[in-house]
């Protein structure tokens, strides 16, 4: 049978019936809105990842004493894989092992950040890129080969980058 | 069609904020793009969120208004040409309307607490504030634009990102609310039409579209995924789909745009091909598609959305390829806004029935038709 959503004209995907005070009701809601009003199963695939996936139990008795959770926000890691969010940016560091696995789960096998920073350095396979060490190789080149012309042009452009890299953000600098 | 941008439009009885105060910027699918007889729009999102503060699921007492009053100001600096909206002081109907242009997220047009939307005159740019993350940026551009979009969403990132701190470390990179964000938060997302790969031209019954299947386990592939856009299954409502990224870690974003780019220009070279294969097959029967579409888009009296974008679809595609010209993309582009239930409530300056706005629908479309 075809329905559409309840809150939206989309199709329905989620046929729900809830039985209160004797009276059943049926809903049906497609997959945004099921989302909306947090439908369990409205996050299928994560929610599939988090529940077939806990290594958060993985030497650690369920009920233990030892529940880990978060200084910052009191989240726990049960918490999070009920519902699949974090709870502050502190949570990848207290929950890092378990953290690193789910993101290699989601993200092709791979967990370590490539691309730019917020100050725009790079950052390759999760290590700041220092852009000076490829000049600094030529560098060490020039002086073996003895060309000092080039050597002192090199000198001058690695000056200038670390100049620029530490430099506060335009329009930013503040008197310390 | 366009109302004026003063004139306040009143939605009594909503239960809800009286609104009045929105000023919707331009339809940027009214102009069209490179690739735009199967590509109809390219999106990117960057997800970031500010040091210092907890995510959504556990924001302290006042914590989440403290955060939007903050970012705000940060926006009215970093982008002072644009429009800030609280959510919570738009009706129901002005944020349905914010939703249908992807402006705002079905999630954050609906949600309650103190939240907001920055965006440009020209419809092309939009930063939710408090969705999922703090911030959500996103640009648009009509048909494929990939390199163009960059540009513009890392300009409005490294603007904001000189006035706040960003939850950042090069291990992870942006940390992101949900783990699938995490890394460059980044989204770019596609969409096409695909009449002729959706098996629909061929009359094929539904779950048989091989090749909107086959298209879903390249993309797989290659850690992207193509969807329905509306609708559900892979045959969606009026054979538009997305594809767009899924991996965010790992993979530098001019890598994943180069990735998005590569298999939507293998879809939309397969999806021409397949167009031209059917018209050389059988003319008659692509023209007859097209031409009932046409019919009934100008002279029906009621009509619900979903008929609409279905026949709206057959109509594009015999626009694009020349089979009619008495109407182009951008107006067809347009009417697909225009006649979704919020825009239809928002322009008729009342709460329409359902009935109601099937009515005012076909109407609509009519008039638009047949004046061109
Ligand atoms: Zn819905
Ligand atoms: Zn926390």
């Amino acid at each position: 049978m075809f329905h559409t959503c309840d809150r939206c004209e989309s199709p329905a995907t989620f046929h729900l019936t809830e039985i209160k005070g004797g009276t059943k009701t049926e809903r049906h809601l497609c997959e945004d809105c099921a989302k909306v009003l947090q439908v369990p199963q409205a996050n299928k695939e994560l929610q599939t990842l988090l529940k077939s996936f806990d290594p958060s139990q993985v030497g650690r008795q369920k009920g233990g004493k030892s529940v880990k959770a978060c200084p910052d926000c009191g989240m726990t890691y049960a918490e999070f894989r009920q519902n699949g969010r974090f709870g502050c940016p502190k949570d990848y560091e207290v929950f890092e092992k378990e953290v690193v696995a789910l993101l290699e789960r989601i993200h092709n096998g791979v967990s370590r950040y490539s691309g730019k920073t917020p100050e725009g350095g790079q950052v390759e396979d999760g290590e700041l890129v220092d852009e000076t060490s490829e000049v600094r190789a030529r560098l060490a080149q020039a002086v073996a080969s003895e060309d000092y012309e080039e050597a002192a042009r090199l000198r001058d452009e690695i000056r200038r980058m670390t100049a620029a890299r530490s430099a506060p953000p335009a329009g930013e600098a503040e008197a310390e | 069609m366009a109302r004026p941008d003063d004139q306040a439009p009143l939605f009594p009885g909503d239960g809800d904020a009286a609104g009045g105060t929105l000023r919707l910027p331009d339809l940027f699918m009214l102009r069209t793009g490179p690739e735009s007889d199967v590509v109809v729009s390219s999106r990117m999102r960057l997800a970031r969120n500010l040091d210092g503060f907890h995510f959504k699921p556990r924001f302290m007492e006042g914590e989440c208004e403290r955060l939007e009053v903050h970012l705000r100001e940060v926006l009215r600096e970093s982008e002072p040409s644009n429009r800030y909206h609280g959510l919570h002081d738009l009706s129901a109907t002005e944020r349905k309307v914010l939703f249908e242009r992807h402006l705002v997220s079905r999630e954050h047009a609906a949600d309650e607490h103190p939240r907001g939307v920055s965006f440009s005159a020209d419809g092309t740019s939009s930063i939710m504030v408090n969705e999922e993350d703090h911030l959500r940026l996103q640009v648009f551009a009509p048909g494929l634009d990939l390199e163009h979009l960059d540009r513009a969403v890392n300009g409005i990132d490294d603007r904001i990102a000189g006035r706040v701190t960003y939850s950042f470390d090069p291990r992870f990179g942006y940390r992101t609310a949900c783990p699938t964000n995490t890394g460059t938060g980044l989204r770019v997302s596609v969409m096409l039409h695909l009449p002729a790969l959706s098996g629909r031209l061929e009359g094929r019954p539904r779950g048989a579209e091989q090749d909107v299947v086959r298209l879903q386990n390249a993309a797989q592939q290659l850690g992207q995924t193509i969807r329905g856009l509306y609708g559900e299954s892979s045959r969606a409502d009026g054979d538009f789909y997305q594809i767009s990224n899924q991996v965010t870690l790992g993979r530098r974003p001019e890598q994943t745009l180069e990735d998005v780019g590569k298999l939507v220009r293998m879809t939309l070279d397969w999806e021409r091909r397949n167009r031209d294969a059917h018209l050389e097959r059988n003319r008659t029967r692509i023209e007859d598609h097209v031409w009932r579409a046409w019919a009934v888009l100008t002279h029906a009296r009621r009509m619900t959305s979903t008929e609409a974008l279905t026949l709206l679809s057959a109509l594009r595609l015999g626009v694009c390829l020349g089979i009619v010209d008495a109407v182009d993309v951008p107006t067809l582009q347009g009417l697909m806004v225009d006649m979704r239930p919020g825009h239809l409530q928002y322009q008729a300056e009342a709460e329409l029935t359902a009935e109601r706005r099937d009515e005012v629908r076909a109407d609509l479309i009519r008039g638009k038709l047949l004046a061109t």
